[in-house]
Formats: structure tokens, C-alpha cells, sequence
């Protein structure tokens, strides 16, 4: 077979398109998850019973379910339950939040824990309260570690909103499969598909790379 | 008023009694030396003076405020008494004069530009303002442990306490933080100090301490009681340690 460059040039506005979609999924679902993350993860560490259980049970939830199962339960039991409607990019967006939240939240549990427990009692024995302690002393230590396993999570979230494809989010991998249901040409199709996954992740990983070269682990 | 008094402060971790009942005043000004055994309670009596470590019975009350009283009072209590740690635990994302200028920063709220001000002063106070600009890794323990020194006096605490601040350096590295605690003694600052270092609490200390079990054994004059230990059991360790 001839590998037809004009197929991926009339599907490149398309493709382009559904990349768009995926970026936006993914940098508001891991902006969410961040914030969850780091959340459910300091609660885990520094909480009380209360906030640890919850955060436990949130993570153990996440952790035990398939991720295409949780955007199917966002988009259609969800609305059933809590009577609301739900537009499957919000599903989406939600599904990536609640989904690395579970993960951040385990990794900036386990950095900040890591980080040696005298540093704490220096802060501490300096009359500063924890949470000042976690901002100034801990926090800017643990954070150097959590780059390399954020950055894991970060392109394995981007790889997971092709996922989505079940609840008909015009993403990447969707807009793919539309055009080759259209046109049959599977292999410009799908090398495109993937040409456009490795760009993202890898400008992902390039970013991360800097960012990493740049603060030493202490 | 004492700075420190402890009305039979008992603490457990687990089953475990670690100070059993103990009553002990100290006066401003006073240069206590804390000497016993391993694992007698020596740390834990000095992390309860501070309340890194909870009490589980009886009352300890540092500057007329009781450890007991939580949160806000806590933290006035932690910021009257410094604490200089075996391990020097220095904030090694910070420069010398960083981790100096942290504590006038961030506790005492003080601007950037007095904090370091201020830490600069204190690391002219220790010998260290040439090594200012250095992280912690590119310090001598002694250097790291002078550092650690200054961050806790950058506080202006009324009462030092030292936790074996010699005993992670290497022999010829000890003086130099010895001879900065020796200055301090002498300005007038109220100090508690765990040490093994016999010389110091002979010619610095006020009075020693000597724990066992959890319970203050002896409680007396340095040169005396090192002279001279009537307790069997104090007269035994000092052959230890010497
Ligand atoms: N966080 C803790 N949990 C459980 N046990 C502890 C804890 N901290 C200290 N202990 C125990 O309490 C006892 C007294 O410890 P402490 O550190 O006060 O002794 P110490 O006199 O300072 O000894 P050393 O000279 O070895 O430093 C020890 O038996 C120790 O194992
Ligand atoms: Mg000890």
C-alpha cells in the first residue's frame, strides 16, 4: 500500500482541532488535580483522623476503579443521581480531576514525607505554626522531588483523555476515528494520531526536563 | 519567677514512662548542664520544654505560659526558648544567611531588609559572616552547627536549649561551637545544654543535672558533684565519659 500524505493534510484542521480539545482537557483536569492532589495528599500527612479517612477513602475509590468507569459514572449516572445536567467536556474535565487527584495526592503525600522530620521540628521550634512550616520549609523541599513522578502522571493523564472517545468528546483520538470512519485510510490516520500524542507528551517531557535541571534535590 | 518549672511532668510514649514525675525549677540566667545515660530522658525532658514532645501528666510552665495552654501560647513558648539540634537540621534550600534571616522573617514578621540585617549581625556573632552566601552542603559541621546557633538566637529567644550540639562533629570540629556557646553563657543567656562534653560544664555550667531513669538523680554544683560524685551511679557514668 502507498502511504497517501494528502490524506493527513485534509484531516490536519480536524486533527488539529481534537489536539486542541485534548490539551484543554488535560491542562484543566491536571490544574484540578493538582489542587485535589495536593488537598487529599497534605491530609493524608498532616490531617487529622477525619481529614485522613476521607482522603483515604477518596484515594482507595480512585485507585480501585477503571478510569473509563468513572467518566461513564460522571456523565451518566451522575446526572441521574444529582439531577444535573452534565456536557460530556465537563465529564470529561472532571473525570481527568477526580482521576489525578487520587495519584498527586499519593505522590505529594509521600514527597513531603520524605523530607527529613528534623527540618519540620526546626520550623516548628522556631514558633512558626505547621502550615508555615509546610509553606516555607517542607513544601519548596518536597516539591523538587515530586517533579519527575508528577510529570509521570501529567502524560499518563494527557494519554487518558483519548478515553473519552466512550462519552463522544470531540478529542483527539475521537476526531481520528471520525475521520477514518469517513475515509478508511487507518494507517495516515492513525500514524497522524499518534505523531500528535508523542508532540504533546514530549513537549511535556522537555518542560519538565528544564524545570527539574533547574532546582536541584536537596 | 522561674523561666522554666516543671510541677511533676510525666510523659509516656506508649506503656513507656519516660520522665516519671518530675519537679524542676530553673531561674533566668541559669546554665544548666543535663548529663545520664542513654535513654534516660534527656532529649525528651528538653523537647518537652519547647512542647515538640506533649506532656501527659502533671504542669510545665515556660515564662509563665504552660505548655499545656495550645496553639498561639505554644508558639510564643517556642519562640522565647531556641533550640539547637544534634543534627544542626538546617533549612538546606536556604544560604547561611537565609536560614538566619528566617526566623525574623517569618516569625517576628520583620522586614526583608532588617532580617537581614539582623543575620548578618547574628553570623558576625558566631564567625560565620564571611561563609554568609554558602548553602549548608558547602559547610563544615561545626560551620553548619554555628549557623544553626545564630538562626535560633535570630529569634532573640530568653532561653537556649542545646541537644548534644557537639556530638555529631568530629573532634576538631567541637571548640569552635563550644567556645560560641561559652560567649553566649557569658552575655547572660539562659541556657539548658545536654552535652557529654565534661570540660564545658565544669567551666560554663551553673548546674548539672544528672538524669537516670527518667528521674533527676542528682541536681547539684558542677565542680563539686564532678569533683567529687557522692552518687554511685553518677561516679560510674563520669568514668564512662571521661
Ligand atoms: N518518639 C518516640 N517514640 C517512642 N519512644 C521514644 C520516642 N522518643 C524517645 N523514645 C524513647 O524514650 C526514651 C528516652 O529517650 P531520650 O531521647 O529522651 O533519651 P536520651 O537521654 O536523650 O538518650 P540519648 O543520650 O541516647 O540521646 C528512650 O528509651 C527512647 O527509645
Ligand atoms: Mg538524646
Amino acid at each position: 500500500m502507498d502511504f497517501e500524505w494528502s490524506v493527513i493534510w485534509q484531516a490536519l484542521p480536524e486533527l488539529l482541532k481534537g489536539a486542541r480539545l485534548t490539551v484543554l482537557i488535560a491542562l484543566a483536569g491536571l490544574a484540578g488535580g493538582l489542587m485535589i492532589g495536593f488537598a487529599a495528599g497534605l491530609a493524608r500527612a498532616y490531617g487529622n483522623a477525619v481529614l485522613n479517612a476521607i482522603a483515604l477513602a477518596y484515594i482507595e475509590l480512585i485507585r480501585g476503579t477503571p478510569i473509563i468507569v468513572q467518566v461513564m459514572f460522571i456523565y451518566f449516572a451522575l446526572p441521574i443521581l444529582a439531577n444535573v445536567r452534565i456536557y460530556p467536556l465537563a465529564a470529561a474535565i472532571m473525570a481527568i480531576i477526580v482521576n489525578a487527584g487520587a495519584y498527586i495526592a499519593e505522590i505529594v503525600r509521600g514527597s513531603f514525607l520524605s523530607v527529613h522530620r528534623g527540618l519540620r521540628e526546626a520550623g516548628l521550634a522556631l514558633g512558626l505554626p505547621l502550615w508555615k512550616v509546610l509553606l516555607y520549609i517542607i513544601g519548596p523541599l518536597a516539591f523538587r522531588r515530586m517533579i519527575p513522578a508528577l510529570g509521570n502522571q501529567f502524560i499518563v493523564s494527557l494519554k487518558d483523555t483519548s478515553l473519552f472517545i466512550v462519552i463522544g468528546v470531540g478529542e483527539l483520538t475521537r476526531q481520528g476515528q471520525e475521520i477514518m470512519a469517513a475515509n478508511f485510510r487507518a494507517v495516515e490516520i492513525w500514524s497522524a494520531v499518534a505523531m500528535f500524542y508523542l508532540i504533546m507528551t514530549g513537549a511535556l517531557t522537555l518542560i519538565l526536563r528544564m524545570t527539574e535541571k533547574r532546582m536541584r534535590i536537596l | 519567677m522561674s523561666i522554666v518549672e516543671f510541677k511533676k511532668v510525666t510523659k509516656r510514649f506508649g506503656q513507656v514512662t519516660i520522665l516519671d514525675q518530675v519537679d524542676l525549677s530553673i531561674e533566668a540566667g541559669e546554665k544548666v548542664v543535663l548529663i545520664g545515660p542513654s535513654g534516660s530522658g534527656k532529649s525528651t525532658l528538653l523537647r518537652c520544654i519547647n512542647a515538640l514532645e506533649e506532656i501527659n501528666g502533671g504542669d510545665l510552665v515556660v515564662d509563665g505560659i504552660s505548655v499545656k495552654a495550645g496553639g498561639r501560647m505554644v508558639r510564643m513558648i517556642r519562640q522565647e526558648a531556641g533550640m539547637v539540634f544534634q543534627q544542626f537540621n538546617l533549612f538546606p534550600q536556604m544560604t547561611a544567611l537565609e536560614n538566619v534571616a528566617f526566623g525574623p522573617r517569618r516569625v517576628r514578621g520583620e522586614s526583608h531588609q532588617d532580617a537581614r540585617k539582623q543575620a548578618l549581625d547574628m553570623l558576625a556573632k558566631v564567625g560565620l559572616a564571611d561563609r554568609a552566601h554558602h548553602y549548608p552542603s558547602e559547610l563544615s559541621g561545626g560551620q553548619q552547627q554555628r549557623v544553626a546557633i545564630a538562626r535560633a538566637l535570630a529569634v532573640k529567644p530568653k532561653l537556649m536549649l542545646f541537644d548534644e550540639p557537639t556530638s555529631a562533629l568530629d573532634p576538631e570540629l567541637r571548640h569552635e561551637v563550644l567556645r560560641v556557646m561559652q560567649a553566649l553563657a557569658e552575655e547572660g543567656m539562659s541556657m539548658i545544654v545536654v552535652t557529654h562534653e565534661m570540660a564545658f560544664a565544669r567551666e560554663v555550667g551553673t548546674r548539672l543535672i544528672f538524669m537516670e531513669g527518667g528521674k533527676i538523680a542528682v541536681d547539684g554544683e558542677p565542680r563539686e558533684l564532678l569533683a567529687n560524685p557522692r552518687n554511685p551511679r553518677l561516679k560510674e557514668f563520669l568514668q564512662h565519659v571521661i
